[in-house]
């Protein structure tokens, strides 16, 4: 019986970034599952128990810091990249103390995203949580 | 990869729905996946209860002589009941991941449904804007077309003279029409002058924003907006969020793309005014001077 694949959860509005990131991770042999606003992601996070997040912080509704908020406060484990426009140090705290493992600049590239969540998905529950910073290098100013 | 990793997402929807039973369906809906896990789970339970109670009929001393034996039999029921385990489970399983790409259909189509929302709301306001020139006109259909596409209950339009900036047109609090700000005064004119949006949610830092009046310091849920044309600020929307609803990044988004068409529009009907007034001079040079000769 081949593995089960990783599940990640794409939660943005933006049905263009919607449907690219399923199909990139599709090809990275992902199981990509969609949300595309805060109470749907929370729901679908608590029903399928993805092995990662990737998570939009400018959503309709219940927005993404609420979704980090509620899951910090829920103790959830499950690594989350957190994607915005803002690239201010003030956010990236705010994320980071939120327990997000990432955070990404938009616009970003597509790979460098999918190299974070990849990793995001890979890591190793012993290792020291990693943090990437606008996506392994990416220029934040 | 397997060529079945390859299908789309239609296809891999139906095969799901075929193998798990829902025959009669083309796109099954998420309503017939979730009532067939249903009836699955009421014949597993009714399928159970029935072999617990061969069992016990079959264990249950009788004296009579079977054609099989006792071991036999129960050996028939556990092998039976193993078998319809592992269909049951083989169905859950199928059904599980029909009810997954189906609320990903779900998702996906409530996101254009919101964007194609959105582009119309955005297309009406434009085409509304564009049938207007006289500016007082043009202002209250932007105020209008704004807290149509938030669902604000208020608001205002600043534009800018010179120095400052005129409270033009208002939606709610009416006495502040004519108001003059300075730019770089209060939150309207922090927008103006740094030519970027703000979101105001709760209390607001008047160290952030100087010169601010003193009836501001706390608006429950409010966004200003420059609204620049040809890289000149023409003037500041402001925009009131109803009583218990907030505003977030996301509408701040949405109502960016409207604003920028608003600033056209204004500048455009400004204009039009300028051109009007000018021919209003003209013709009255001319009958002056008409007069005079």
């Amino acid at each position: 019986m081949s593995p089960r694949k990783p599940r990640v959860l794409i939660v943005e509005d933006d049905p263009d970034l919607l449907v690219v990131l399923r199909v990139n991770l599709t090809a990275m042999g992902v199981e990509p599952i969609l949300a595309g606003d805060g109470r749907t992601a929370i729901s679908r996070i608590q029903a399928e128990s993805p092995d990662a997040v990737v998570l939009d912080v400018m959503l309709p509704g219940i927005d993404g810091w609420s979704v980090l908020e509620d899951l910090h406060a829920l103790g959830d484990p499950v690594p989350i990249v957190v994607c915005s426009a803002k690239k201010d140090v003030e956010d990236m705290d705010r994320a980071r103390e939120l327990g997000a493992s990432g955070y990404v600049v938009k616009p970003f590239d597509i790979d460098r995203l999918v190299d974070a969540v990849m990793e995001a998905v890979g890591r190793n529950t012993d290792a020291e949580p990693g943090w990437q910073l606008g996506v392994q290098g990416t220029e934040l100013a | 990869m397997f060529e079945r990793d390859k299908a789309p997402d239609g296809d891999r929807l139906r095969r799901e729905a075929r193998v798990a039973g829902l025959r009669d369906f083309r796109m099954p809906s998420l309503e017939a996946v979730e009532r067939r896990r249903l009836r699955l789970w009421l014949v597993t339970t009714i399928v159970l209860i029935v072999v617990a109670a061969g069992v016990m009929v079959v264990v249950r001393p009788t004296g009579s002589s079977s054609v099989l034996s006792e071991p036999m039999l129960r050996l028939a029921i556990f092998v039976l009941a193993l078998a319809f385990c592992v269909y049951a489970i083989e169905k859950e399983f199928r059904l599980g991941r029909a009810t997954r790409l189906l609320t990903d259909e779900r998702v996906l189509t409530a996101a254009l449904t919101n964007r194609l929302h959105e582009a119309s709301l955005l297309l009406d306001a434009g085409r509304a804007m564009n049938a207007v020139l006289d500016l007082p006109e043009l202002l209250e259909t932007v105020l209008r077309s704004a807290c149509d596409l938030l669902d604000a209950n208020g608001g205002s339009i600043m534009l800018v003279e010179g120095d400052d900036l005129v409270t033009l047109c208002v939606r709610g609090r009416q006495e502040a029409v004519g108001a003059r700000l300075r730019l770089g005064d209060g939150v309207a004119g922090h927008v103006a002058l740094r030519r970027e949006p703000v979101l105001i949610d709760g209390h607001v830092d008047p160290k952030e924003f100087p010169g601010l009046a003193d009836r501001d310091p706390y608006v429950e849920s409010a966004m200003s907006l420059p609204l620049i044309h040809r890289d000149e600020v023409v003037g500041v929307l402001n925009v009131n969020a109803a009583a218990g609803r907030g505003f977030t990044e996301y509408d701040l988004r949405a109502v960016a793309v409207f604003a920028e068409q608003a600033a056209t529009a204004v500048a455009n009907a400004r204009l039009y005014e300028a051109e009007r007034a000018h021919v209003a001079q003209l013709i009255e040079l001319r009958e002056a001077v008409g007069e005079a000769g």
